[in-house]
């Protein structure tokens, strides 16, 4: 067997295995809940016909189109095609030239045009497509500090296969080993002068290896060896300039490469490239290239819709977990999100939404998150507004809205529903009051510690009295602990931190009809508002 | 009159008749709107971060500023948030710091004169009833409305400047504009109860319970909300009281959009009324 059959198979085994792995994650994520899926329809022709109508239009616009990308961005549409169809000439093509190319073209040769040139043109295609992503990230700020190490190893990786191609085939072009083995193999005579024009003219003209003393070649031995290039040659080999990257590699710099043949270098090229390439195969199924096949199954799955559909969509842990695997790490979601400008003050990364999914990946999975990547992720999600925006833009077309829908249910339900949610129940508060304070930001008006704001209280109880929620409760001692004159006199006798857990302060709608009211001019609501503040400073990590 | 449209955060997903219905209308009377990517108004993260709040709403205050247009929301809880941020840069100090240094990290300008209206400050100052009159196609006649005024809105008025706190007017008089009866009802100024959604769900409820009573008794046929959130309390989370319960056949709680849209002639597509869940005492009427 050989090294590239052996490694073939080896590189093929590791992605089979990753990809059952990664597959079976999506099925034990048993933490994060699926909703009923109503039951399936009674097959009709005609659903079947509707369906794949679907499937066609979501196939052709927004897989192969990438509508969603074209329609947001021309220069994300340009940089993807650019990688997309470049790779995708690249694989067929002359990876997999044995399979398919040799049976769609007869005489097909690599080294004869168009292949020649196109090998090259999808290169320089995949290279500038992987260059203007990376720009992409560069220039953002907000993608290039939430950037993970697999979103600069990855395209590295890409861009390493390509590169590594062009050297081989510039070594090849340079090389006098492969020139010897050729004339040995297709040139009809071994004539030594036949074979030191035929090189002399190889150089000259084709980027070649230079034959011994280029200076003495005559204008006669180029013209034999012009003669012997198109009798021998040029039947398998197009112009070497055909190859317009590789030959301006050679042309740049003709000693390196002429040195570069005397110690096998075109051998080492090419095992550089066929490593490369088949580590590219094994980690197919891990990081972000998976997305090559979950998300134009996705796509599939979501039948086209660009916004939520809500809860009467089958939520299966099947949608669910190719939904999750079908993130590019893009960054739209975070770039457009709604509560962005709140994460840059609170600086919690899983408030944006690619980093969420992230985490949300991590708290399905069996390993799960730890003690502060809880807190993290249980912060974004109460964050996020549902404003649909990070769906809508998803050039993925993950159904994110209802991905965070379900997983802030299931966030409230095993008591991770924040501060809010804590002070419904005595252990939720009890917790709480063991909290440290923490220092608000002096951008903060501090209302409730500065006396200035409360001591005019004068206890009258206006604020009580129009209160909604007082009036709504039959025993506002049983059910709100304290009223808001209570509050204020318990502000006014330094007991700033006793009023923080009274229920009055959590169930206040804020209507201000309080503040509205008081005689006094006492900030009521906006002090009720600043020991929320507090609290929940307190309970970030 | 151009606006910048600010339709905040819940309209897209979770009340896009609100949406839909005020880009019809505004088409109708004339208003023309732009819509730059806003961001979340801070009004959800008030609880959390008065900081992260403030810089939130100043952050949408510098993108209309650059755009040298006044921002326009139906959305009482975005309107009262952008005021109170609009205030507050202007006597907090170090808050005024803060978002400067922000803002010009993103090359945006300092929002020193940006102006936030609510909808139903622009039907009644900008177009003006008469104009509204004007369009009506069909006279909502004899229809008794009662008119939620919303209380992020009203209150602090100091910071929102928006109606007479106590006594205000302008909602009734955009809805008797269209031909329909404002009716007046004791809770009109209370709050419906959806800020506690999520937080507080015995206080809302009870809170709905009795506002929706009150509007009963009132005589009105239907009752007109002008924001996202309290036409979410009275419509979407109503469809939770248990079957049977007497206010499900309260009146049903109709967008101010979507009043003075079939007031206009404007058909149910537009105004998204499909997705309205209890219109039969309308559609009754």
């Amino acid at each position: 067997m050989t090294f590239l059959t052996t490694g073939l198979l080896l590189a093929s085994a590791v992605a089979m295995v990753g990809f059952s792995l990664r597959v079976s994650r999506w099925f034990t994520r048993s933490s994060f809940p699926a909703n009923s899926a109503p039951a399936p329809e009674r097959f009709s022709f005609r659903a079947l016909g509707t369906a794949l109508a679907t499937g066609c239009r979501t196939l052709v616009l927004d897989i192969v189109l990438l509508r969603r990308t074209a329609i947001r961005s021309p220069y994300r549409f340009m940089m993807h095609s650019l990688i997309l169809s470049g790779f995708l000439g690249l694989l067929l093509f002359h990876a997999m030239d044995d399979l398919i190319t040799v049976h769609l073209f007869s005489g097909y040769e690599p080294t004869l045009d168009p292949w020649r040139f196109l090998r090259n043109l999808f290169g320089v295609m995949v290279l500038a497509g992987i260059a203007m992503a990376v720009i992409r990230r560069l220039r953002s700020p907000l993608l290039r500090m939430a950037a993970h190490r697999d979103d600069w190893l990855m395209p590295a990786l890409i861009a390493g296969i390509v590169l590594s191609g062009f050297l081989v085939e510039a070594a090849s072009i340079a090389s006098p080993t492969i020139f010897r083995t050729m004339v040995a193999d297709y040139l009809y005579t071994d004539h030594p002068e036949d074979i030191r024009a035929l090189q002399g003219f190889w150089h000259e003209t084709q980027g070649g290896p230079a034959p011994e003393q280029p200076g003495l070649m005559t204008p006669e031995d180029l013209t034999l060896g012009q003669e012997l290039a198109e009798d021998g040659c040029f039947g398998c080999h197009a112009q070497t300039t055909s190859a317009f990257v590789s030959r301006a590699m050679v042309d740049t710099a003709p000693s390196f490469w002429s040195f570069l043949g005397t110690v096998k270098g075109d051998m080492i090229l090419w095992y550089l490239h066929v490593i490369l390439t088949l580590l590219g195969l094994a980690l197919l199924p891990w990081g972000k290239f998976m997305h090559v096949l979950t998300t134009p199954a996705n796509l599939l799955a979501r039948k086209g819709a660009m916004d939520s559909p809500g809860p009467d969509i089958r939520n299966s842990t099947l949608t669910q977990g190719l939904a999750l695997d079908s993130c590019t790490r893009c960054g739209e979601c975070s770039l457009h999100c709604s509560v962005a400008p709140i994460f840059s003050v609170l600086k919690t990364r899983e408030i944006l939404p690619a980093e969420k999914l992230t985490a949300l990946a991590g708290y399905g999975s069996r390993k799960g998150l730890s003690e502060s990547e809880q807190l993290d992720f249980a912060l974004g999600s109460r964050i996020c507004t549902e404003c649909l925006r990070c769906t809508e833009v998803c050039p993925a077309g993950i159904d994110l809205q209802n991905l965070w829908r379900t997983s802030k249910r299931k966030l409230v339900e095993t008591g991770r529903g924040g501060p809010h949610r804590e002070m419904l129940t005595d252990e939720g508060r009890a917790r709480i009051r063991t909290l440290p304070p923490r220092q608000q930001p002096d951008t903060c008006p501090g209302l409730s510690r500065r006396p200035e704001s409360f001591q005019a209280c004068i206890q009258c109880s206006t604020c009580t009295s129009v209160c909604p929620v007082v009036a709504v409760s039959e025993d506002p001692t049983r059910d709100l602990d304290l009223t808001p004159h209570q509050i204020m006199n318990l502000l006014r006798m330094g007991l700033t931190d006793v009023p923080l857990t009274a229920r009055m302060v959590w169930s206040c709608t804020t209507c201000y009809k309080c503040q509205e009211h008081c005689p006094q001019d006492v900030p009521v609501a906006d002090i009720l508002y600043e020991l929320r503040n507090d609290v929940a400073g307190r309970s970030r990590s | 009159m151009t606006f910048l449209y600010f339709p905040g955060c819940r309209i897209p997903h979770h009340l896009p008749q609100y949406g839909r219905s005020v880009l019809a209308l505004c088409d109708v009377l004339g208003i023309s709107l732009e819509y730059p990517e806003f961001g979340c108004c801070g009004w959800p993260v008030r609880h959390e971060s008065y900081e992260a709040s403030m810089y939130s709403a100043v952050r949408n205050l510098a993108i209309a500023e650059q755009a040298g247009l006044p921002v326009m929301t139906p959305c009482k809880c975005c309107f009262g948030n952008l005021k109170h941020a609009r205030a507050a840069i202007h006597s907090n100090e170090s808050l005024r710091t803060f978002c400067a240094e922000k803002l010009a990290r993103e090359k945006l300008p300092f929002p020193e004169s940006t102006e936030v209206v609510h909808l139903l400050t622009v039907l009644d100052r900008y177009v003006g009833t008469a104009a509204i009159t004007g369009n009506v196609t069909h006279s909502l006649d004899g229809l008794k409305v009662a008119c939620h005024y919303g209380c992020h809105a009203l209150r602090p008025a100091e910071v929102t400047d928006f109606d007479d706190p106590l006594a205000p007017t302008v909602f009734e008089r955009v809805v008797a504009a269209t031909g329909a009866e404002p009716v007046h009802w004791d809770l009109r100024l209370e709050c419906c109860g959806h800020p506690l959604r999520g937080r507080d769900e015995t206080i809302s409820g009870a809170l709905m319970r009795r506002k929706l009573e009150s509007v009963r008794d009132s005589g009105a046929h239907v009752l007109a909300t002008a924001c996202t959130y309290c036409q979410l309390q009275f419509d979407e989370e109503r469809i939770h009281l248990p079957a049977q319960d007497p206010l499900l056949t309260a009146p049903p709680a109709l967008l101010v959009t979507q009043l003075l849209g079939l007031a206009t002639g404007l058909g149910g597509g537009d105004l998204g009324l499909d997705k309205n869940r209890f219109l039969q005492t309308y559609l009754s009427y």
